[in-house]
């Protein structure tokens, strides 16, 4: 598959790579300088492969909450948040934003390697309740604009910043799937742990758009952004990556991303993961590494010649200069400063933990 | 459209190679730099070591992956090039420029690849 900005990142001359199924770009001028575009001046993404499901229906709320550990019903419109979608036992099967248009409409976006399984999951939760899911994921395409200077080349194309977690719509050329108006949604989220915002446009608009921030990086300096950048930077925040860092066999807490349960309401999963609290014996943590090899996923982590947990998600941080990495651990050294070993190949190299977001 | 110069050697596992006296200077293709992404750490092998043609050389890695680089021959690691460590990115900016190790055949090993014809089209360009 490929979205509608698939020509720009050919003539821009990118690395191109299938990512579940999407032709998308990997680099075009380097991950490592792509990478110090987003934390220095600006950035800017095709993140059009994610989806976009609407949920519409006077039970839309009631439905949400139920399949949620966030009471989504209790945004206001105009607000997102961040969730997750959990199994029976509690695990994350995806995490996703959720938006809130109006009283009785909502749409979220899952991942794009999972989108069809939420869309199956959460349709089958709707017997009996007012509520109808659209899958307009074909329709709509996603550029994430980001970093410290993604305030100022947004303004330079007509687009005012909101606040984290807003969103707002603005009259554009053609008919948005999400809202049904002539329209762009501008939302303050992203995966790089920065400022910016994502523009939520109508498919046909996507390239007018994005050749407009091509011209920015003319003049300001930004950069064309692949999905390398993207992965290096939400792994100095500590961001999770479905499928990677969790692929149904973590909780939220687990996760270290407890603030999305509200246990005062009834959701899927809510008694096995209460219950698991105790039991599940791992969590979530960033991992600064000495020497110059780089933790991949899959690899052990060590203490005292013992096995303490599992690497999942790991790189060269380009802002440190380190080897860093994600990973699960026994919580009993999960404290911040806490000595470990990474074991790379055959050697183990020394490890500091730290929370998960590594750089501040 | 990766560079393959005329003058070298290459094999399927994208390195290329020359012999030099009685050395043979052993390095990575601009379209395997281009597969690795920015390249942040070579694991250079012993000096002394033995290595079998065909057999892993050294690893790099890459802000994505680990990847092995295989030896053309058989012989001995004569010498690596440590310009690289503190300067990695250089096997990206300039892979013909930037040799990884030199190695000294054991006698009788031959030195065969594919020439840059043969090359270009096994990488499909």
């Amino acid at each position: 598959m490929r979205t509608p900005l698939y020509d720009r990142h050919v003539a821009l001359n990118a690395k191109i790579v299938d990512f579940h199924g999407w032709d998308m770009p990997l680099y075009y001028s380097g991950i490592i300088n792509e990478h110090m575009a987003v934390r220095e001046n600006f950035g800017y993404f095709d993140v059009s492969h994610m989806g976009d499901v609407i949920v519409e229906g006077k039970d839309s709320g009631r439905f949400l909450d139920h399949l949620l550990p966030t009471q989504v019903s209790r945004l206001e419109a105009g607000k997102a948040a961040y969730t997750a979608f959990l199994d029976e036992s509690g695990n994350i099967i995806d995490d996703t934003i959720v938006y809130r248009l109006s009283a009785d409409k909502f749409f979220f976006v899952p991942n794009a390697s999972t989108t069809g399984e939420i869309v199956k999951w959460a349709s089958s939760h709707s017997d009996g309740l007012d509520v109808t899911l659209r899958n307009v994921s074909s329709e709509i395409a996603c550029i994430a604009l980001q970093g410290p200077g993604a305030t100022i080349a947004a303004q330079k194309i007509g687009i005012r910043e909101p606040e984290p977690f807003t969103f707002y719509s603005q009259e554009s050329g053609d008919r948005n799937s999400i809202t049904g108006n002539r329209e762009i949604i501008v939302s303050g989220t992203g995966y790089t742990g920065e400022k910016g915002m994502e523009l939520i446009v109508p498919a046909s608009e996507a390239e007018k758009y994005w050749i407009k921030l091509e011209g920015l990086t003319r003049e300001l300096g930004g950069q064309p952004c692949g999905l390398g950048s993207r992965d290096t930077l939400r792994m100095e925040k500590g961001m999770l990556l479905s499928g990677t860092d969790f692929d149904h066999n973590r909780t939220p807490f687990e996760a270290s991303v407890g603030f999305i349960v509200n246990e005062e309401h009834e959701f899927i999963g809510k008694e096995s993961l209460l219950k698991s609290k105790s039991s599940r014996n791992e969590i979530f943590r960033g991992f600064k590494v000495d020497g110059k090899a780089i933790p991949r996923s899959g690899f052990p982590l060590m203490a005292g010649g013992k096995r303490i947990g599992t690497v999942t998600s790991g790189s060269i941080s380009p802002v440190l200069k380190i080897p860093i990495a994600l990973g699960f651990l026994d919580k009993s050294y999960s404290k911040e400063g806490t000595a470990v070993k990474v074991r790379i190949r055959s050697e183990e190299y020394p490890a500091t933990v730290s929370k998960p977001r590594i750089i501040r | 459209m990766s560079k393959v110069p005329d003058n070298l050697l290459y094999s399927k596992t994208h390195e290329w190679f020359v012999l030099e006296g009685n050395l043979v200077k052993v390095g990575i293709t601009d379209y395997a730099q281009h597969q690795l992404t920015d390249v942040v750490y070579v694991e250079y092998p012993k000096v002394g070591s033995a290595v079998k043609a065909g057999g892993v050389l050294l690893t790099i890695e890459s802000v994505k992956s680990a990847e092995d680089v295989f030896s053309p021959v058989d012989g001995t690691v004569s010498s690596v090039n440590n310009d690289l460590d503190s300067a990695p990115e250089k096997l990206n900016s300039d892979p013909y420029g930037n040799w990884l190790v030199k190695l000294k055949p054991a006698s009788g090993s031959p030195t065969k690849g594919l020439s840059a014809v043969e090359y270009r089209k096994h990488i499909g360009e």
